[in-house]
């Protein structure tokens, strides 16, 4: 059993660094045939083992997995308990059901890069690989100073993955991240730095054993705590520190803006607040309210921006805003519940949100435009991607009994027993909003009247459609088995 | 360690900084940057952060030149007389900044000095339970070994998808 939990362990790093090297050793031409397959396979890959280590918390019903990557320190007991060490990986359920979804993401990207930017298959597996192990380590470090360099890979990989192609607006979108990113980096840094001054270790336990203690604040507290809020808000694209996000989603290459809307953005900015406020802030309520407060503007925000885009994936980028401002929102609202919501929307989203974009990419490449006042009546001939458009987006809206209902319900059902109703309230008007939009999106690309210059558009085949009827099964499945999810991990006591 | 050394060590970092503002070429311009993070890897040893050292000294003296040479090495210069004015210009409208700056550090290091701090107490307060640097290093905190590992594999990917492709062209 150890030696299976080893290998589980060590192939979220190791895996992805053997398919780097392997598809670079190789001469050219064997190199680029075989990345994308090879691509696949530690995809689904991650998916196994992930699921064979949430199978492995159940069992042991321990509730987290410690190991380390390169070699076994000698004192390690002594090592866990150090304020500044970090010696080894740490997984719990959260980590597992984010790397899953990880997992799923980059299999949709994978199967959509194969389809719409073949040509640059080698560049974009190297630099998959490398954002699927700056995630991966994102969801299995155990202090701030970890965080932030996964952080930093996750970025830095992103970035040159938008400017794929270094056309105009690729390098423009890419810019504007790169610049923002920056600036957050900085901020979640001088935030770090400053905590490491005033509480003497970087270790998540520590930093909470200080705040659990109920010691008064330090100044210095509330500075580094502003600094960590502002930096993960820009990471995470909450209004009003989203300028970037529609920028960057719209002039990605479509396999990228997969990658983006349905797993980066929120593993940089969203796990990090989901992971400091079960981990590190729970008792720091300056760090819950201001995000409660982010998280309900940006809910708004998100979902009447988005009534007024024209270009689909734009529409989408507004979305995101809307839906991460639900998942920050149960996050911080500071019950249980509330967090199990959090968790379970977020791998929701990426189902759903990866669904709509492979939807846009289809629509790209079938249809050549984006914009949603040119397309019309596309449902009679790409049946299925208007059908699994419908099931995304009804799910991203909440409507029972799909996936995106539960998780909302969950969220939506904390935030109001927190004694926050106002914002509760807020969150299910907000809802109707999201319903607006993606009905609009409906009638205008795929309802109405039928177009005569769309009579030879054909559904697509191959990746796209598996990876349509993929995300659509996972969406309804979730829907139905939901409860039973949720009963299996607090038998387990797994959350 | 003793504070005339980290005096010296400032004032090199303060020179080597406004090189980096202040020289002509790009590429000299870039060196300079890498020979103040150089210069700040060694004052932040002495200062006993060993690690922040390192880290200084791998980053941002290695990668970040290697990028920056790199895409220096890939752009082309201006006409001589349109960078000559561009200079002057420059020269005019930053002279100010080292200045300025020089007059806060003065200020700065009074206030320092007549509060009476002690240089050598600023250092990590964890540092010294961990016996030897390489149980530091290669022990405590393996996992950002890790990531350096990858984002210097990132850095490379960056410079082979942005700057490689021009070569051929």
């Amino acid at each position: 059993m150890d030696n299976l939990l080893l290998i589980i362990t060590g192939s979220w790093i190791a895996l992805p660094l053997l398919v780097i090297l392997i598809c670079n050793l190789l001469d050219k031409k064997t190199g680029k045939s075989w990345a994308l397959p090879a691509a696949i396979v530690v995809s689904i890959g991650q998916m196994i083992t992930t699921g064979l280590g949430l199978l492995q918390l159940g069992l042991t019903k321990s509730g987290f997995i410690n190991f380390t990557i390169f070699w076994n320190v000698n004192d390690f007991e002594e090592i866990a308990r150090s304020a500044w060490a970090s010696a080894f990986f740490s997984v719990d359920t959260l980590s597992l059901v984010v790397m899953f979804a990880i997992g799923m993401v980059s299999l949709i990207s994978v199967l959509t890069a194969k389809k719409m930017n073949p040509d640059k298959a080698l560049n974009f597996t190297n630099l998959l690989m490398v954002l699927i192990m700056g995630m991966n380590g994102l969801a299995m470090v155990a202090d701030l100073f970890s965080l932030y360099v996964f952080l930093e890979i996750t970025g830095v990989a992103s970035f040159i993955l938008i400017a794929l192609y270094k056309d105009k607006k690729g390098l423009e979108g890419s810019f504007k991240y790169l610049i923002m990113s920056a600036m957050a980096s900085a901020m979640i840094l001088a935030g770090i730095a400053i905590m490491n001054a005033v509480t003497g270790g970087v270790t998540f336990s520590h930093i909470s054993g200080l705040f659990a203690s109920g010691s008064s604040l330090h100044t210095f507290h509330a500075i580094s705590l502003v600094l960590l809020v502002a930096g993960i808000a820009i990471k995470a694209g909450l209004a009003p520190f989203h300028g970037w996000l529609p920028d960057a989603y719209e002039s990605a290459p479509a396999s990228v803006s997969v990658l983006l809307g349905g797993i980066v953005t929120k593993m940089a900015g969203v796990y990090a607040i989901l992971r400091l406020a079960q981990d590190v802030f729970i008792n720091a309520k300056g760090f819950n309210y201001s995000l409660l407060l982010l998280a309900t503007v940006s809910i708004v925000y998100g979902a009447v921006a988005a009534l007024k885009q024209k270009d689909f994936k734009r529409i989408l980028a507004y979305s995101s805003i809307s839906q991460i401002g639900y998942i920050v929102l149960g996050a911080v609202c500071g019950s249980p519940l509330g967090f199990i919501g959090a968790m379970l929307h977020f791998f929701n989203h990426a189902t759903f949100k990866s669904t709509l974009f492979v939807n846009s990419a289809a629509l790209e490449s079938q249809v050549k435009t984006r914009n949603i006042e040119e397309m019309g009546g596309l449902a009679k001939q790409m049946p299925l991607t208007g059908t699994s458009s419908v099931l995304a987006l009804l799910s991203t809206a909440g409507i029972p009994p799909l996936a995106g209902f539960w998780s909302k319900l969950l969220i939506i059902i904390a935030v109001w027993q927190t004694g926050h109703s106002l914002i509760a309230g807020i969150a299910v008007f907000a809802s109707v909003f999201t319903l607006a939009y993606f009905l609009m999106i409906q009638r205008k690309v795929f309802y109405g009247p039928a177009e005569e210059k769309f009579a030879g558009v054909r559904e697509v085949k191959g990746g796209l459609a598996v990876s349509q009827v993929m995300l659509s099964v996972i969406t309804v499945v979730m829907g139905i088995i939901f409860p039973l999810v949720l009963l299996f991990f607090q038998t387990r006591g797994m959350i | 360690m003793n504070l005339p050394i980290l005096l010296l060590l400032l004032g090199l970092m303060v020179v080597a900084a406004v090189a980096a503002v202040m020289i002509r070429s790009l590429l000299k311009s870039a060196i300079a940057l890498a020979a103040l993070s150089i210069v700040l890897a060694i004052t932040l040893f002495f200062l006993g952060a060993p690690l922040a050292a390192l880290f200084e000294l791998s980053v941002c003296a290695g990668l970040i030149t290697v990028i920056f040479i790199s895409a220096i090495s890939l752009t082309g210069n201006k006409p001589k007389e349109e960078e000559e004015e561009k200079i002057r210009e420059r020269r005019a409208r930053f002279l100010k900044l080292p200045i300025f700056l020089l007059i806060i550090g003065v200020f700065v290091s009074l206030a320092w000095i007549a509060n009476g701090i002690n240089i050598s107490g600023i250092s990590d307060p964890a540092a010294p339970t961990f016996q030897t640097f390489k149980n530091l290093f290669w022990n405590m905190r393996q996992v950002d070994i890790l990531g350096q590992v990858i984002v210097i594999l990132a850095g490379a990917f960056a410079v082979v998808v942005l700057f490689k492709e021009r070569d051929q062209a």
